[in-house]
């Protein structure tokens, strides 16, 4: 994995947040997301997350949570 | 190693008062655990989906809450943290233990007389009761022990203070040429603000209400009370997160890995949370009648100087944990960030407790503004905001904090790291769903402090959603700080279950990159900063008063000038001093 899976639930968590937020800023932009869609959006990008987590960092970089406790 | 790390844990270093500081905690999360419980209920309550209790009584729901955990929650950690501070940092136990469990007894003492009246209010057969919400607003009256548990709380308060000073004099008397350690200094700062503001409530409560809940005055100023509330009410803010900052700039640098960026820039906001933090209650009371705008105005612009403060902490406790995830090996312009131990829920709870303060920071800003806040009174917004700081920026901070502090009190490992996580996160996104929906139903127009917000034959207009979902967000937010609490309750109460071990790192606190050396000898004058606060305290408060008083009286309008028994005092005095002249000629 590319982070901890301590870092992954942080990282998690801040995306509540932030997608509660986009869904009213929508709004403000004329698109009315309702909670099923705001649910979708989340899914998507827990998903995304998770799968960048898990895939195998290409470029060969130092695995990030070298270092982090 | 770290500052004020002798040998040890806390617990070897000071055996007597790491017992005192596990009491102060205990008490805390007793505290804590029962306001949780009223938090979700009441939430039930008011989105209709449980009702335990009919909504006549659901001032006393909301009172517990408040009170549990806005004052005894909070006041008995933070008096513990300092306990701390101080000892640690002057590397001294405290001067008499005697006194010190005196402190202890009046506070526990306070907060049980209080605790048990508001709960007398659930059942008719005990003739007691406190439905009077945590600002106890005349002519809301509470049964008498309501008022003396919260002057006796409040006085221990202040001997707790006084004993952390007696701690210092002490030691400056044995190192006259050394600098305040930054935690005692930080301790005996808020101390200072503490005493000068809880002055106001502390009239409030021993002149007027005490003796107009037990009959021996008809009336009272309700104006003036509330006046006198809010004088302390906005500084008691100051005095739940000045331990949060405490800990946000001693602790969080260590547990980053690094050292404090400055001590001077710590001093320096504290002298200004000493100075600022009490004349500016009367921003609470924009909407009050009585008081006239330019007094408002005067309030609304020293609130505005209290942002300088909090923005230099944040500018400061970003740094310090860049310093330390830096030690650990992150580079880059954000990459530093993933180099910090996100994985200990001691640094990510302090850390997301910070970020949400941020938050708090925008929404007090609206209510800090006199023309914005008139959108907003007395709606969830306000609810929404003081959530996000009392309710995160503090009590995460906390929660979080308390996975270091236990070991070091007890001896003991943190039973479970992992869930501690789990649980600091959980506030986390709980708060997020339930802070962001009473934000946004205030703006609504949706009112705080109700059972029955829904009014006939109208309806709110949220500008995104609809009044269901956002009362949906309350209840999920509401549930998942419940679930979060009953973890936190669970954690502590394993780990004082289990054994001692030898592994724990030793007590002390972070290290500084600008050390005191580099602070003006002036910022350590507390008679100087303590004479300006109260300057400031009387030009803010002064006319106010005067013309609250001269308009409506001491005892308010129609109400005698003094009460009954004063002019029986004072006319029996006269006859004396009468009649011992006579004699005398």
């Amino acid at each position: 994995m590319r982070i901890s899976r301590g870092g992954l639930l942080v990282v998690i968590a801040v995306m509540v947040p932030i997608v509660i937020e986009l869904r009213t800023v929508f709004v403000h932009l004329g698109v009315d997301m309702s909670i099923a869609e705001t649910g979708l959006l989340a899914a998507v990008m827990i998903g995304a997350l998770l799968a960048w987590a898990i895939a195998p960092d290409i470029r060969g970089r130092k695995r990030s949570n070298e270092g982090s406790e | 190693m770290s500052l004020g790390a002798n040998s040890g844990t806390y617990l070897d270093q000071f055996p007597d008062e790491a017992k005192l500081i596990r009491a102060t905690f205990y008490s805390s999360f007793a505290a804590l655990f029962v306001g949780a419980l009223m938090g979700l209920l009441q939430v039930l309550h008011r989105v209709d989906m449980l009702r335990l209790i009919p909504s006549e009584d659901y001032y006393s729901y909301l009172t517990l809450h408040a009170v549990l955990l806005v004052l005894t929650f909070t006041i008995f950690f933070l008096v513990g943290v300092f306990t701390w501070g101080v000892t640690t940092s002057l590397d001294r136990g405290l001067e008499d233990l005697r006194y010190t469990w005196t402190w202890y007894g009046l506070m526990a003492g306070g907060s049980l007389l209080a605790g048990i009246t508001i709960i007398g209010g659930f059942f008719d057969a005990i003739p007691l009761s406190a439905a009077v919400l945590y600002t106890f607003y005349a002519p809301l009256q509470a049964h008498p022990l309501f008022y003396i548990g919260l002057a006796l709380f409040i006085v221990g308060s202040w001997f707790a203070g006084i004993d952390w000073f007696r701690s210092w004099w002490a030691w400056k008397r044995e190192n006259p040429d050394e600098r305040i350690p930054l935690p005692t200094f930080m301790a005996l700062t808020t101390t200072l603000f503490w005493i000068i503001s809880s002055l106001g409530v502390a009239i409030s409560v021993v002149v007027f209400l005490i003796p107009w809940s037990l009959g021996f005055i008809d009336q009272v100023n309700a104006l003036l009370t509330r006046t006198l509330f809010w004088f302390f009410g906005h500084a008691v803010v100051y005095f739940w997160l000045m331990p949060a900052y405490m800990l946000w700039y001693v602790m969080l640098p260590k547990i980053s890995g690094g050292k404090l960026f400055s001590d001077p820039l710590a001093r320096v906001v504290f002298v200004l949370f000493l100075i600022l933090s009490t004349p500016t209650g009367i921003h609470h009371q924009y909407l009050d009648p009585g008081i006239a705008e330019g007094f408002k105005f005067i309030v609304m612009v020293n609130t505005m100087f209290l942002l300088l403060p909090s923005l230099l902490t944040a500018f400061t406790v970003v740094a310090s944990m860049e310093h330390g995830a830096r030690q650990r090996g992150g580079t880059g312009y954000f990459g530093w960030l993933r180099a910090l131990p996100w994985r200990d829920p001691v640094f990510t709870g302090m850390a997301l407790a910070g970020l949400m303060f941020a938050a708090a920071g925008f929404s007090g800003m609206i209510n800090a503004g006199m023309n914005i806040n008139y959108l907003v009174h007395n709606t969830w917004w306000v609810v929404g905001h003081f959530h996000l700081t009392v309710g995160t920026a503090v009590a995460l901070t906390f929660m979080a904090t308390t996975y270091w502090f236990l070991p070091q009190l007890t001896g003991k490992k943190i039973w479970n790291k992992s869930l501690g996580l789990a649980q600091v996160l959980l506030w986390f996104i709980g708060m997020t769903f339930m802070s962001n929906a009473m934000h946004r139903a205030g703006l609504a127009g949706i009112p705080r402090r109700t059972a029955e917000p829904q009014y006939s034959g109208f309806d709110f207009q949220p500008a995104a959603g609809s009044v269901a979902e956002l009362n949906m967000q309350v209840v999920i937010g509401g549930t998942l700080l419940f679930v979060s609490t009953v973890l936190f309750i669970a954690i502590v109460v394993m780990t004082i279950r289990g054994s001692k071990v030898d592994t724990l790192p030793a007590n002390g606190y972070a290290e500084t990159l600008s050390g005191p050396e580099d602070a003006p000898l002036v910022l350590d004058n507390l008679r100087l900063w303590a004479g300006i606060a109260i300057a400031l305290v009387v030009l803010a408060y002064a006319l106010p008063l005067a013309s609250i008083i001269s308009r409506g009286g001491l005892f308010g309008p129609g109400g005698s000038p003094s009460p009954q028994f004063v002019d029986t005092v004072v006319f029996a005095g006269q006859a004396i001093l009468d009649s011992l002249a006579g004699v005398v000629r």
